[in-house]
């Protein structure tokens, strides 16, 4: 009983959901803080974020008249759920995530997959014309990232020798210098997460100047804010991901590692919002090329690298 | 009941700290459109304060028109206003859009945006500077906190649903207003 009231209490309240939403508004917030800085603006005060959110929430919803009620409103909530229930497989609290299993990386990456696709689905089902080409736009880039972003995400694996994240994570603390084997696949996740997370230089599905706002234009008030939710939320999990694979050094003290968790993400967040502020963005043409002819080689490349180590160290 | 009355002030204080605008030309000669944009530039800063500019009328809170009401722009006017969610608000940006300026009684306008829409913010000036635009959503801003105080917002809501009737019907009530003083 105690240890169920203890899941609950991880699984809700921290490192949780609950966790997951306060520091997705306090990376969102640093974000566009850095991005405002770096064009030599002053930027938002620090409650924007949760500002924007309390206004969407009592906006009132208007759904089109030619859309899909059901999926409409449902996609938000797939979106957000899917992203909270990827967190618990992420190690936040030292090396342990809350729930762990071998293969859990693969069901993360799965996981991730969900939101583009409920963004695809609540374009196509609003029917409108800007929403429907923001949807295909989002297929498009998810069939070209995927590939670098698992083949570079499961290469680490192949030294590790597992397939579960906080056990990947235990691994590369223990030899911290095998970790530095990974950083060309480092690299192309990092870049990858950019492109999931359609972020400059790759927010062609949600180009204002083209296409207004892509897939959610005919989105508003409460629906809006559960997806504007769901993608903040999405960026905290991606970057607890990538700092778990590949900045996995801990101290072994728990709070320690909780700082460290802490400074690693923001440094994370440093790297991809100074890639969205100096970049413009790329056609989608430009996008596919990049993706297949770049980033998939050096995923592979990482690939072969880790097979030789691994054979030659005969771990 | 507590809980209800703090999500209903977060509520009140998010509309408050972050207005979303959506900029729409209804027939300007594009001198206030250059300076909205301006006003939205890095050297002003709006972010500061919490306005985005959004692509999409469904994100947007408050709709910054200029210029008159032609009639090519008429109907698009009214359809932009119906996309947005309520709560909405409308600030008419330059002379043209207050009043119709040097367009008034041209054959092809209707006149200014309050013939069409009804309009919460008038800021004249041919053409409009961005320190005056800041003003004009900060202005609209205390006017929404003074509203809220008074709760007088159900009146007002009654009046703007009114108006947005009569300017659906603006051409018959016009006429019905005409026959009693040709009685008289």
């Amino acid at each position: 009983m105690i240890s169920f009231l203890k899941m609950l209490l991880a699984a809700f309240i921290f490192p949780g959901f609950l966790f997951l939403s306060v520091y997705s508004l306090v990376l969102d917030f640093i974000d566009r803080k850095l991005y405002a800085r770096m064009q030599n603006r002053v930027g938002p005060p620090w409650y924007q974020p949760v500002a924007d959110f309390f206004k969407l929430i009592g906006k009132k919803t208007l759904i089109p008249v030619e859309a899909n009620k059901m999926m409409f409103r449902i996609m938000p909530l797939v979106s957000l759920a899917a992203v909270a229930a990827a967190f618990l497989y992420v190690p936040v609290l030292g090396q342990d995530a809350v729930f762990s299993f071998d293969g859990d990386l693969i069901i993360v990456l799965y996981f991730l997959t969900v939101p583009p696709i409920a963004a695809f689905l609540a374009g196509w089902y609003s029917r409108g014309v800007y929403a429907t080409i923001g949807a295909t736009r989002i297929l498009t880039q998810l069939f070209v990232y995927e590939v670098p972003l698992f083949i570079s995400l499961l290469a680490p694996t192949l030294i590790a020798g597992t397939w579960s994240i906080s056990e990947l994570t235990a691994f590369y603390a223990a030899h911290p210098l095998y970790a530095l084997i990974n950083l060309p696949a480092a690299f192309a996740a990092l870049i990858s997460f950019q492109c999931k997370l359609e972020r400059a230089p790759f927010d062609t599905p949600e180009a204002e100047t083209e296409i207004v706002s892509g897939a959610l234009v005919e989105y508003g008030g409460r629906l809006l804010a559960f997806f504007k939710m769901a993608h903040s939320c999405e960026l905290v999990l991606v970057i607890s991901l990538f700092s778990a694979v590949f900045l996995p050094f801990m101290t072994g003290y728990v709070f320690a590692d909780f700082l460290l968790y802490i400074v690693k993400t923001l440094v994370i967040l440093l790297l991809l919002t100074l890639m969205r502020v100096s970049m413009a963005r790329l056609k989608i043409n430009n996008v596919v090329s990049f993706c297949w002819k770049v980033l998939a080689p050096v995923a592979l490349f990482q690939v072969v690298l880790n097979l030789v180590i691994r054979g030659s160290l005969q771990i | 009941m507590t809980n209800v009355n703090l999500i209903k002030k977060a509520i009140e204080w998010g509309t408050e700290k972050s207005p979303w605008i959506i900029h729409f030309n209804a027939g300007a000669c594009n001198g206030c459109d250059i300076e909205t944009i301006d006003s939205l530039t890095p050297r002003y800063d709006l972010e500061r304060v919490g306005i985005l500019k959004q692509g999409s009328p469904r994100h947007a809170d408050i709709l910054v028109c200029t210029g008159a009401v032609t009639l090519q722009t008429r109907d698009r006017l009214i359809q932009i206003y119906e996309q947005m969610s309520d709560p909405k608000f409308v600030i008419a940006i330059g002379t043209c859009a207050c009043t119709g300026g040097i367009f008034e009684d041209c054959y092809c306008v209707t006149g200014g945006i309050d013939s069409v829409i009804p309009v919460d913010v008038y800021v004249p000036g041919c053409a409009v500077r961005p320190e005056a635009i800041i003003s004009a959503v900060d202005k609209l801003l205390e006017k929404l906190k003074n509203a809220e105080k008074d709760e007088n917002q159900q009146k007002n809501a009654e009046k703007i649903e009114e108006k947005t009737e009569t300017a659906k019907n603006g051409e018959e009530t016009a006429e019905q207003k005409e026959e009693p003083k040709n009685d008289a």
